[in-house]
């Protein structure tokens, strides 16, 4: 130490010592000071920044109104309408002191008619962020929210806000293929990822799933920028939301109103009728389905029992889900895509084809049915017969198609069989899967069925698969099986669309459409200003069938007959009765019935058509779960919807009906 | 240790003695305080409507007081107060009574404001340096060991003050109080043994203290939200959001800080109290970690002078004088700063020169003012 010192100044070497000691404290208080900030501000610099940020920058979500959902000639069938509701502020809430806030639960029971104890409940959303106010009531009654807003003093923290939810103007109609909205959910949320947010609305099932992306819109932003207290100092961007855009449905809401009413009172008139065990038809269930062959399209589509998809728009109760799902009433099924029966007679379709075109029959092959089949080189269970046991004489495929002789039929799954060294085992099995059955059809809609198609190692497999093999423990395929299998009984299933689908593939020449429920999606104008079309949804085609004439002019010709009497020395086509009166000669009716044993339950009853027969372009199937006879139950819903198509009966006519489009 | 070699001026003219550092620097650190009290407050008093620069304004007027004070001080040979010692420790006695009594104001849960018309006094602001000047020179009195009685009378000059401010109770200057005593000891020649005792009878003290109820709920949050700093026991208490804002702030500030008036935290008012105890965060956050840097350089280039004066020092009195001031400044400096980042707990002690306030504006001058004295009059 060199300093400059006072002559006998108080120098003594100690407290000079001490003071290098506090020196050295100071020193390593300073370099504490010093990392610490280094840490702070360079080494986390980047993360405090985005703190920061956060702090400052508060973004609020305004939701999308999803797009409408119009029927093919505009008609709404889905729309949005507002919703008032009550939501907390948490945020402003928990700065409430503790008395201040119970009182305002009581007294927000008391407005919204709610226990406190439900009010708190609901508060307690752990799905929202913490700056999202909490629905606490929906769909108030305006009256309510205005009075929430004058007495604001008394309600701190509770919002109003006006939301959209979805509006059904013609109720129930086509509720199956509509589908209905919900909250998204946290393993959506999460599978989703963004744009979608806690709280969002999203498609559950029907067009409202399958065409989420158009129908979403682009929810709006709002960024704020907010101080200490989240007090909104400015707006920084809004972005106001997109509505999402309009789907046409191919669905025609007529007739689809004509096909559900028409199911609705066939099955009620069922329910009159006697089954073989003496005890009324249950006819509890039925769907129909309508498609154009040509266009490849869905028309209509009908399941009963419905729903009211309005009732699920405030959310619904469990009870009230259970009750909607329970077996046997399943509401929410939509058979016509989700119902798998035993096809029945309808199947013969299927054989007869596979019989021509394989040339194990000449076209003009003819029997003489007797009313009963005996299966050659049979030990059990070899003799088959007719129902009732019905003798038609003399019989080729068309005449054995349009009185629907069983015994026909069975001669050519027998000799199927016999012939498997020449055919090989799945003929019928191949010309089925052609026709599509035994796999979706593809059309966009939620939870569409396989249905089931048996083949002889599929059998096998089944038998020896751990899963299946208590329903299936016989695993060879005998000649029984494939006797079955040719009139539509057995294990076949297959749904109400698939049904009409190959009976479309059949009449349009062998086109196979992934059938479309919707035409096109539409942004939807002003005022008086024309949608413009955002993008329009093509035909499908799965595959084309070759169908040569001689293969499908003995079957066409079969399923004209059966709108016709008198086609056998003995016998009507098996609707011959039904379509009695309709004017045939100006709009020709082709179809096939088909009555499936469905034990333990009773028949079902099932009718497939397509007019105008000589260049069919709607074909219509109806399927009433024990319905039983097809000719009695389902064969009139399909008489009342070619009525309306064609416009001969039942009101005035629609639409011109032409050959083809 | 050239700078303190003054040569070719006149040693017995104490005018020319005077060091610049220990007389600018504090100056600088003020007017750099006003700067950030003016950014911390415009927006909040534009909000409500009042003046942007209405504690600016007070700010600068403490500044430049607390500088005059401390010119005026300088008049007086600094063995003058060493003599009236005990009448300057007595006189501040009386305020810090006073305040205790009806007539002293409360803010923020203690009892430390003497509203005097216009003016008002934080008492315990003058108390450091009163009880720093009675402290050096009762030690400085003794020659040669410092005997056991000699400490505990001394101890005693300490601690009526300390326990009238904890009466308050004011932990925060209470403590620096205790800083400085601990200080002083130890540059006077305590023992190790008696210092290792005054220091465990200290953490007895401070934790009975804690324990006696005297202490407020806010201040256990502090503490609390110190000891389980991130997690969820401090998580939802004023304390905690504040620190937490504090450091968002101080971080968000980077290497180079978002620019003056620039800070998004500072803007839009997120660090409660930030123009008095959390001062620094402005600092930090508009002019980064070189500018928070700088300003450290400022306060260790202040130190490293008072600590030059001590050692350079012609008697014991003013060694342990300037080892106060030292002590005083360097944990005031260390628990602001060190509380602002989450490494001291929060106790309410300003900045020294930059926290808005005029009492300790004034006390951190008078301060200075006795080591510049000491300084200008050491060889005379």
């Amino acid at each position: 130490m060199s300093v400059a010192r006072p002559s006998g100044a108080a120098g003594q070497a100690g407290p000079q010592l001490r003071l290098n000691v506090i020196g050295i404290v100071v020193i390593s208080l300073f370099v504490a000071l010093t990392t610490r900030l280094w840490y702070l501000q360079v080494m986390a610099g980047s993360e405090y920044k985005l703190a920061a940020n956060e702090n400052q920058v508060r973004t609020i979500y305004e939701p999308a109104p999803r797009g409408r959902i119009l029927d093919r000639d505009g008609q709404v069938l889905v729309d949005n309408r507002i919703s008032y509701v009550v939501a907390i502020d948490r945020t402003k809430f928990n700065d409430l002191e503790p008395g201040r806030a119970k009182k305002l639960t009581e007294d927000l029971g008391v407005l919204l008619g709610l226990p406190v104890d439900e009010v708190v409940k609901r508060m307690d959303n752990k799905r929202l962020g913490p700056f999202t106010p909490v629905p606490i009531a929906e769909d108030v009654n305006e009256d309510l929210l205005v009075e929430i807003r004058e007495r604001q003093q008394e309600f701190p923290s509770v919002v109003t806000r006006r939301v959209a939810v979805r509006f059904y103007p013609r109720g129930r109609l086509a509720s199956h293929v509509l589908g209905y909205v919900g909250e998204i959910n946290s393993d959506e949320l999460k599978k989703r990822g963004d744009p979608y947010r806690a709280g969002d609305l999203i498609g559950r099932s029907g067009v409202e799933s399958t065409y989420e992306a158009d129908l979403r819109g682009l929810a709006g932003e709002r960024q704020i920028e907010v101080d200490r207290r989240g007090r909104p100092v400015r707006v920084i961007k809004h972005r106001p939301p997109k509505q999402g855009n309009d789907l046409v449905l191919s669905i025609d809401a007529d007739v689809q109103q004509v096909a559900e009413e028409a199911l609705g009172t066939s099955m009620a008139t069922a329910r009159h009728v006697r089954f073989d065990d003496g005890k009324w038809l249950k006819a509890n269930a039925g769907s129909v389905v309508v498609l154009d062959a040509q266009e490849g399209s869905v028309v209509a589509m009908a399941s009963l029992p419905d729903y009211d998809p309005g009732a699920l728009v405030d959310g619904i109760s469990t009870e009230e889900y259970a009750a909607l799902n329970q077996p046997g009433d399943a509401a929410f099924l939509n058979r016509a895509i989700q119902g798998e029966y035993a096809p029945g007679s309808t199947w013969k379709l299927v054989t007869g084809l596979a019989a021509l075109r394989t040339g194990l029959i000449p076209p003009n092959y003819t029997i003489n049915d007797t009313g009963t089949y005996q299966i050659k080189n049979c030990k059990e269970g070899c003799v088959k017969r007719n129902a009732g046991a019905h003798p038609y004489g003399s019989v080729d495929m068309r005449r054995a198609l349009a009185v629907s002789s069983d015994v026909f039929f069975y001669s050519l799954g027998d000799a199927f069989w016999a012939r498997r060294g020449e055919f090989g085992k799945n003929p019928m099995q191949d010309m089925a899967a052609e026709l599509g059955f035994g796999s979706t059809t593809g059309v966009q809609l939620t939870h569409e069925r396989d249905g089931r198609v048996l083949t002889p190692d599929g059998l096998k497999e089944l038998s020896t698969n751990e899963k299946t093999a208590k329903l299936f423990p016989f695993g060879d395929w005998y000649v029984g099986h494939n006797v079955n299998f040719a009139i539509g009984q057995g294990e076949t299933t297959v749904t109400p669309m698939q049904l009409a689908n190959a009976y479309a593939t059949f009449v349009n020449g062998g086109t196979r459409y992934q059938p479309n429920i919707a035409l096109r999606v539409d942004r939807q104008a002003g005022e008086g200003e024309t949608p413009t079309v955002v993008r329009t949804i093509s035909p499908r085609i799965a595959r084309t069938l070759a169908l040569a004439p001689e293969v499908r002019g003995p079957v066409l010709a079969g399923l004209r007959d059966v709108t016709r009497f008198a086609v056998t020395a003995t016998g009507d086509g098996t609707v011959a009765g039904v379509f009695d009166g309709f004017p045939l000669a100006q709009y020709p009716i082709l179809g096939k019935t088909g009555t499936a044993q469905a034990t333990p339950k009773q028949d079902t009853a099932l009718f497939v058509a397509a007019a105008p027969a000589d260049a069919p372009r709607y074909v219509v199937s109806v399927v009433v779960e024990q319905g039983g006879f097809g000719s009695v139950a389902a064969a009139p819903v399909a008489r009342k919807i070619f009525g309306f198509l064609s416009g001969l009966e039942n009101g005035a006519p629609v639409q011109p009906v032409t050959g083809s489009e | 240790m050239g700078a303190l070699r003054r040569v070719g001026r006149d040693p017995a003219n104490p005018w020319q003695q005077i060091d610049p550092f220990l007389l600018l620097i504090p100056v600088l650190i003020g007017l750099i305080g006003v700067v950030m009290v003016y950014s911390a407050t415009r927006n909040g008093l534009q909000i409500d409507g009042g003046d942007p620069y209405f504690y600016a304004k007070r700010q600068l007027v403490y500044v430049v007081l607390g500088a005059g004070i401390m010119a005026v001080s300088l008049l007086v040979d600094y063995r003058a107060y060493r003599d009236h010692a005990v009448l300057i420790y007595l006189g501040v006695l009386v305020p810090m009574l006073v305040v205790l009594s009806p007539l002293g104001s409360k803010v923020n849960g203690a009892q430390s404001w003497l509203v005097l018309g216009p003016v008002q006094l934080q008492p315990a602001e003058l108390a450091k340096v009163a009880m720093l000047l009675a402290l050096a020179a009762w030690f400085g009195a003794a020659q040669g060991a410092l005997t056991t009685e000699h400490l505990f009378r001394g101890l005693l000059v300490a601690g009526l003050p300390i326990g009238l401010i904890l009466l308050q109770p004011d932990l925060g200057s209470s403590l620096v109080l205790v800083a400085i005593v601990l200080g002083v000891v130890v540059v006077a020649g305590i023992k190790p043994r008696l210092l290792l005792a005054l220091a465990m009878t200290a953490v007895l003290l401070a934790v009975g203290i804690f324990q006696s109820g005297r202490v407020a709920d806010y201040q256990r949050d502090r503490l609390s939200v110190f000891l389980h700093a991130d997690t969820e026991t401090g998580g939802r208490s004023d304390a905690a959001f504040q620190l937490a804002e504090s450091k968002t702030a101080i971080g968000a500030g980077g290497l180079a800080g978002a620019g003056l008036f620039n800070g998004s935290q500072t803007k839009l008012r997120f660090v409660p109290e930030q123009q008095t105890d959390f001062i620094f965060t402005v600092v930090g956050e508009e002019f980064g970690f070189i500018g928070s840097a700088l300003l450290l350089i400022l306060y260790g280039l202040l130190v490293w002078r008072i600590w030059l004066v001590a050692q350079g020092s012609r008697d014991m009195f003013s060694t342990l004088l300037c080892a106060g001031v030292l002590v005083m400044l360097v944990f005031q400096v260390f628990e602001n700063m060190g509380m602002t980042m989450g490494i001291m707990p929060i106790t309410g002690i300003p900045l020294p020169f930059m926290s808005y306030g005029g009492s300790a504006m004034v006390t951190m001058f008078l301060a200075v003012g006795l080591v510049l004295n000491v300084h200008m009059r050491r060889f005379i």
